[in-house]
């Protein structure tokens, strides 16, 4: 109830928003237009949902794997850490929006230039979250474990990277959330598919009920795939319990 | 066992404090007491890394070490952080070790609590399941640095008595601040201060050890 409730208010003030200003739909569609849309173009909606959602998985593991993996390596070599990090918070200041139209250059207008655009904005979000579990262990941690004989590979396996894990999962949602932006503006550059093509695609012909309609798509997309590594990761972190060290 | 010559105690950046010497045979087990500051736990884990400082000899590589939280790894269950040596070594827990786990954790009167998961435990039983681990290790020597201070006055009687009666052959030196705690356990006591290590004290009079309540600068 407390979650329908926003829902459905935001609903009804934009059905009398349309319906007070008496709104023509090629500007602001009433809810109920959408709606019809919606059951109307399913078909279509759902081939370039279906195209984009892949986008979006595809690159956030990609970018999840290569930024994780990246963490692991900095972790493990101080001097590379500091020969490497520098550039690593250069490359979040240029926009990932800016790089768009390399990417078309280098990796065409099909699939592999939008998870190229994916990769980019995941890697880096669970690159830094990861780098930061990777910090020193609590007290008394490090000469108990050279008490114990411990070899270098056992101890980074076996304890730093458990203790990461946490961090890594919290970089993966907030990828999760942004990894949408990736594949739509990959799409608005240049594509023959997806919901990013279909808006552009409905916006020059004045089919705002559509973009609206693919929106809809989009959020329900971007909702679920958040929502489904959400409920994942923080199994996970029960599972770990880093959470109850003092 | 252990035999420290002409150590020099210093933090980099600070005036020096303590030349150290000071020799344990096998087997015998000393509180050493000071105030903070004067750099008992320094000392004790120069003991423990021994091998980096000529002026510090060990004649085992079988030392164990209590911090002063129990390390203790919550992603795994008791009897996993019991054996945990193993892990980090590379080494399989064999079933004769899931044996001696089991034993060991009888000894500190955790029995059945294997499969347990760390977040269950009491700050009590964590650091009797740290104890277990030193007995499963075989450690010749246990280094403790104020391993019970995070626990109630009872709870660190039961952990003393428990130590008194399991460390029985090893070497052991105990870091502490506090002569109640250290005597509920050991018969002497090294003093360190900031310009020198004094002992060996009788901890069963310390009340009335003028020179030991001076050197802790205890006024009573």
């Amino acid at each position: 109830m407390a979650r329908i409730l926003p829902l459905g208010g935001a609903l009804a003030a934009w059905w009398l928003v349309v319906w007070a200003f008496e709104l023509p739909h090629f500007i602001l569609p009433g809810p109920d237009r959408v709606l019809i849309t919606l059951i109307e173009r399913h078909a279509q909606l759902l081939f370039h949902g279906s195209v984009t959602a892949a986008e979006i998985l595809a690159g956030l593991g990609l970018g999840g794997a290569l930024g994780f993996l990246t963490a692991c390596a900095l972790a493990t070599s101080e001097p590379l850490k500091r020969a490497t990090l520098p550039f690593l918070v250069m490359s979040q200041a240029l926009p990932v929006f800016a790089l768009a139209p390399l990417l078309m250059l280098w990796f065409g207008y099909g699939f592999a230039s939008k998870l190229a655009m994916t990769t980019l904005i995941v890697y880096f979000p669970v690159t830094a979250a990861t780098l930061s579990g990777f910090r020193a262990m609590p007290d008394g941690w490090h000469d108990t474990f050279i008490s114990l004989h411990a070899k270098q590979w056992s101890l980074f396996w076996r304890v730093r990277l458990p203790l990461a894990l946490p961090h890594a999962f919290s970089g993966l949602r907030i990828a999760a959330s942004v990894a949408p932006i990736g594949a739509v503006v990959g799409e608005w550059v240049g594509s023959s598919s997806g919901l990013g093509y279909l808006m552009l695609h409905a916006n020059g012909r004045g089919q705002t009920d559509l973009m609206f309609a693919a929106l809809v798509v989009l959020c329900i997309e971007a909702v679920v795939i958040w929502t489904v590594v959400s409920r994942l990761t923080r199994r996970l972190d029960q599972r770990l319990n880093v959470s109850s060290l003092p | 066992m252990l035999s420290i010559t002409q150590f020099d105690l210093s933090y980099p950046g600070y005036p020096p404090l303590a030349r150290v010497t000071w020799h344990l045979k096998p087997g015998e087990q000393v509180a050493l007491l000071g105030r903070s500051g004067t750099g008992k736990s320094t000392l004790l884990k120069a003991i423990l890394h021994a091998a980096n400082h000529p002026h510090i000899e060990i004649e085992t590589d079988r030392i164990a070490y209590l911090a002063q939280q129990p390390v203790l790894l919550p992603w795994l269950t008791v009897a996993e952080n019991v054996s945990l040596g193993n892990r980090l070594r590379g080494e399989s827990v064999t079933p004769a070790d899931a044996e001696q786990i089991e034993q060991r954790l009888t000894d500190v009167g955790l029995a059945g609590f294997g499969p347990r998961t760390i977040d269950t435990l009491s700050g009590g039983q964590r650091a009797r399941v740290a104890l277990a681990r030193v007995l499963f290790e075989k450690a010749d020597c246990v280094l403790l640095d104020e391993p019970f201070s995070g626990l109630d006055r009872s709870t660190r009687i039961d952990m003393a008595s428990l130590c008194r009666e399991l460390l029985l052959e090893q070497t052991v030196v105990l870091v502490t601040h506090d002569p109640l705690d250290a005597r509920n356990w050991l018969s002497h006591a090294m003093v360190l201060t900031e310009t020198s290590l004094t002992g060996p004290f009788e901890l069963t009079q310390f009340e009335n050890d003028r020179v030991l309540l001076d050197a802790l600068g205890v006024g009573l």
